[in-house]
């Protein structure tokens, strides 16, 4: 078997309720396949997710996280979904001072008709994340 | 506190129960921490699966429910219906969607399996920090405000007084009717325009509940959807009225671009040149003639005037200017008429014809830029480059230009004094274009014809249908309003009344208490973003149902 059977990486996934959610079930009814790698966690709006959420989450162990939302413009509480982007440059600026891997964090549009994206993403996260190798920092710091 | 969670596992026929191995994951749960019973089940949302659950959580005294089942898109309501009747309250539930977002999405059985148990600990980890959240209800005034009487305000007061609604339609100037009481005839029918909104004026007026204030402005809305506090000033008498409503429409509508502002028309210099609200006005009054009395031989219409200015197309700017041809032609048959147009602008399925049966004899359509118009005797010289670039000439004895639509001078104001945004142009701002085009980032405030953007009268008549129909079906005589439960909540302890979360909130929610010096969230009105919960530099606002800790529990066990 080649590593990259083997490892199965946990990526937290964040969804909107709105869209990306409703994304990720279409990638469902239309039977798309993904790796099991993903983990979803549904929020009302991509801007609920605080970016302390996503260091403890990286800290607990998880191997990548993917944040997930409505197209700008879309969002279903009208700006939400900037003050996101906003807040997660910050984040990975934060990542990349604390000398931690900023590349396991991927932020991603997807609308309620982009099952297909969905997929796309979810694959190829799972597939960078496997290039990265685990979480080597998990259980090292503690906030 | 304690807890006994039930899990419940759904095989959804095939669908589930082949993908993945379901007895593992009751094995898996089994053993946890409050569980008191872990049962499979072939298909929970059936009207037997319900009862059967309804029995389940009754039989085991059951303080939590677990679905592992379908998204929540599907069924969650009807878990928390199941919760209500069986008398646990609907927010100490949690579904885990082990189907769209696993059983369907994984090839190999093993992994969906494990996928699956992680899912299901998660959300049992999830449920063990909710709490329950109580519905709650508002007394609503069913009654409107509509604020201009214009086509767009006359419409949604006839159409919602048809409905018994009582109705306070509040217009600045001393007549109703708008822009459109101007008009002999609309495109592209040519109908009567005029004829017909002072019949329905006259109409209206006999409505009794219909309350109209002429020569009157808002001053003061305060409140939220359901129950707005109006104050209302007679700019005559002086007088201010106050009464209740549930719903505002905003049908201000829009005024010309100013023209002054683009002297190269000489608009206000020479005689002759009108604007095309002051050639519709001359036409109504069946006179079409110049200064001097005498009936033009030549006009010549400058189309899209302020366009770059403004940085947008007012979409009725040709129509109506072809519209004039016709007038012209109708009045004074053997007339030269030039248009000069930058990019004719004609959709819609019967204007192109529109357009194509008005050209013919003495009728030039002539692209042109850089237009310059000077004196030329007791006529009007129009110098332009034409589409070769070309400097030429034109002399006519009357030009009539057609402005930009702008918002109706008072739109800022009220925007600012409600705190409804303006959006592209300054007009007022639609909560999304695509899904909620004639609301308002403040619930209860609806937006109809040109107060929305530049458009044609039967687009704006479309406009106050679909605001009547959604004021209808969200307004309801006598049924109490349910605001979102899954609000934000401030702490008083924790907030360092920066401030940060008031410019934040998309909804105006939070206020902030001058007195405590914190921030305060108006629970009717946020809509539970959780985007201030994200922004607070201290930690002190809590989203209910979406808390810190909920998710993180949840989070936490997905990765064990
Ligand atoms: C020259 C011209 C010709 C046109 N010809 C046609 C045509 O042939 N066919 C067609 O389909 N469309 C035509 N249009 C477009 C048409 O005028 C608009 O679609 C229509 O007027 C929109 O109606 P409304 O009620 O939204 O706005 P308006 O007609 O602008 O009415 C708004 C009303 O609100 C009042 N108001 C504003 N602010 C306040 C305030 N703060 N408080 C109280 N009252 C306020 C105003 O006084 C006014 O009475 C033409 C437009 C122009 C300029
Ligand atoms: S509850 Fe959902 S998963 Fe279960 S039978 Fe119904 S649709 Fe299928
Ligand atoms: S952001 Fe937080 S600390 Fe600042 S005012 Fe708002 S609630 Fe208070
Ligand atoms: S949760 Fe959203 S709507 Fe509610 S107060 Fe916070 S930002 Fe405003
Ligand atoms: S609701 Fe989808 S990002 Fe805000």
């Amino acid at each position: 078997m080649k590593k990259d059977d083997i490892f199965l990486p946990k990526i937290l996934t964040f969804l909107c309720n709105w869209c990306s959610y409703a994304g990720a079930d279409l990638a469902g009814t239309s039977r798309l396949q993904y790796p099991a790698s993903i983990l979803p966690v549904r929020v009302m709006c991509s801007s609920r997710v605080d970016p302390l959420l996503i260091l403890r989450a990286f800290l607990n162990g998880f191997d990548g996280v993917l944040v997930t939302g409505c197209h700008l413009g879309d969002c279903h509480y009208q700006e939400g979904n900037y003050y996101t982007r906003r807040r997660f440059v910050m984040l990975k600026k934060v990542f990349d001072s604390l000398g931690l891997e900023s590349d396991r964090l991927r932020l991603s549009w997807v609308s309620a008709a982009e099952g297909q994206k969905y997929a796309k993403v979810a694959t190829e996260f799972t597939q960078k994340i496997r290039e990265l190798g685990e979480n080597s920092s998990k259980n090292k710091i503690f906030l | 506190m304690n807890r006994k969670i039930g899990v419940y596992i759904c095989e959804c026929g095939p669908n589930i129960a082949e993908k993945i191995d379901i007895d593992k994951v009751i094995e898996a749960v089994t053993s946890l921490n409050d569980i008191v019973t872990v049962e499979r089940y072939k298909l929970l949302c059936s009207e037997a699966g319900k009862n059967y659950l309804t029995e389940q959580i009754k039989k085991h005294s059951l303080t939590h429910l677990v679905v592992a089942a379908c998204s929540p898109r599907d069924h969650q309501l009807t878990f928390m219906e199941v919760c209500e009747n069986a008398k646990i309250n609907p927010y100490l539930f949690q579904l885990a969607n082990i189907r769209e977002q696993c059983a369907w999405v994984t090839d190999n059985k093993e992994e969906a399996t494990k996928k699956a148990i992680r899912l299901t600990k998660a959300a049992i980890a999830r449920v063990r920090c909710h709490s329950p959240l109580e519905k709650k209800e508002i007394e609503s005034n069913p009654d409107i405000l509509i604020i201009g009487g214009g086509i767009a305000g006359i419409e949604a007061s006839l159409q919602l007084a048809h409905s018994n609604r009582k109705i306070y339609l509040v217009e600045k100037n001393s007549f109703l009717g708008g822009l459109i009481k101007n008009f002999e005839k609309k495109y592209p029918e040519m109908q009567p325009c005029s004829a017909s909104i002072l019949q329905k004026i006259e109409t209206i007026k006999k409505i009794s509940n219909i309350k109209i204030f002429t020569d009157s402005e808002v001053q003061e809305i305060l409140g939220f959807f359901g129950n707005f506090e109006v104050k209302v000033k007679n700019k005559k008498e002086k007088d201010i009225e106050s009464f209740n409503v549930g719903a505002v429409v905003f049908a201000t509508g829009s005024s010309l671009f100013d023209i002054n502002k683009n002297p190269q028309y000489g608009y206000g210099k020479f005689d002759n040149v009108l604007t095309s609200l002051e050639f519709e006005q001359m036409n109504l009054s069946k006179k079409i003639v110049l200064k001097n009395n005498k009936t033009p031989k030549s006009v010549a219409i400058i189309y899209c005037v302020g366009r770059t200015d403004k940085g947008y197309c007012s979409e009725i700017c040709c129509m109506y200017s072809i519209k004039f041809v016709r007038y012209l032609k109708d009045n004074i048959p053997d007339i030269k008429i030039v248009n000069f147009y930058s990019d004719l602008c004609i959709p819609g399925k019967s204007h192109q014809k529109f357009y194509e049966q008005t050209q013919g004899e003495n009728i030039d359509f002539i692209r042109a830029e850089n237009i310059d118009i000077t004196k030329k005797g007791e006529q009007l010289n129009i110098s332009y480059d034409d589409e070769t670039n070309r400097k030429k000439n034109c002399i006519v004895d009357m030009v009539i230009l057609s402005p930009a639509l702008e918002p109706s001078v008072d739109a800022a104001k009220l925007a600012e004094f409600t705190g409804v945004p303006l959006g592209d142009g300054d007009f007022f701002a639609e909560e999304h274009e695509k899904l909620n085009p004639v609301s308002t980032s403040t619930q209860g405030v609806f937006i109809a014809g040109c107060a929305q953007g530049p458009k044609s009268i039967s687009d704006t008549i479309i406009q106050a249908e679909a605001v009547t129909g959604k004021i209808l079906s969200s307004l309801i005589p006598g049924k109490k309003i349910e605001p979102e439960v899954k609000v934000s909540q401030i702490s008083e302890s924790f907030c360092i009344g920066c401030k940060t979360c008031l410019d934040i909130c998309s909804y105006g929610a939070i206020t902030f208490d001058e007195m405590n010096k914190i921030s305060v969230v108006n629970e009717v009105i946020c809509r539970g973003c959780g985007n201030c919960v994200a922004a607070c530099p201290s930690g002190a606002i809590t989203l209910k149902h979406f808390t810190f800790n909920q998710i993180y529990e949840e989070l936490k066990e997905a990765v064990q």
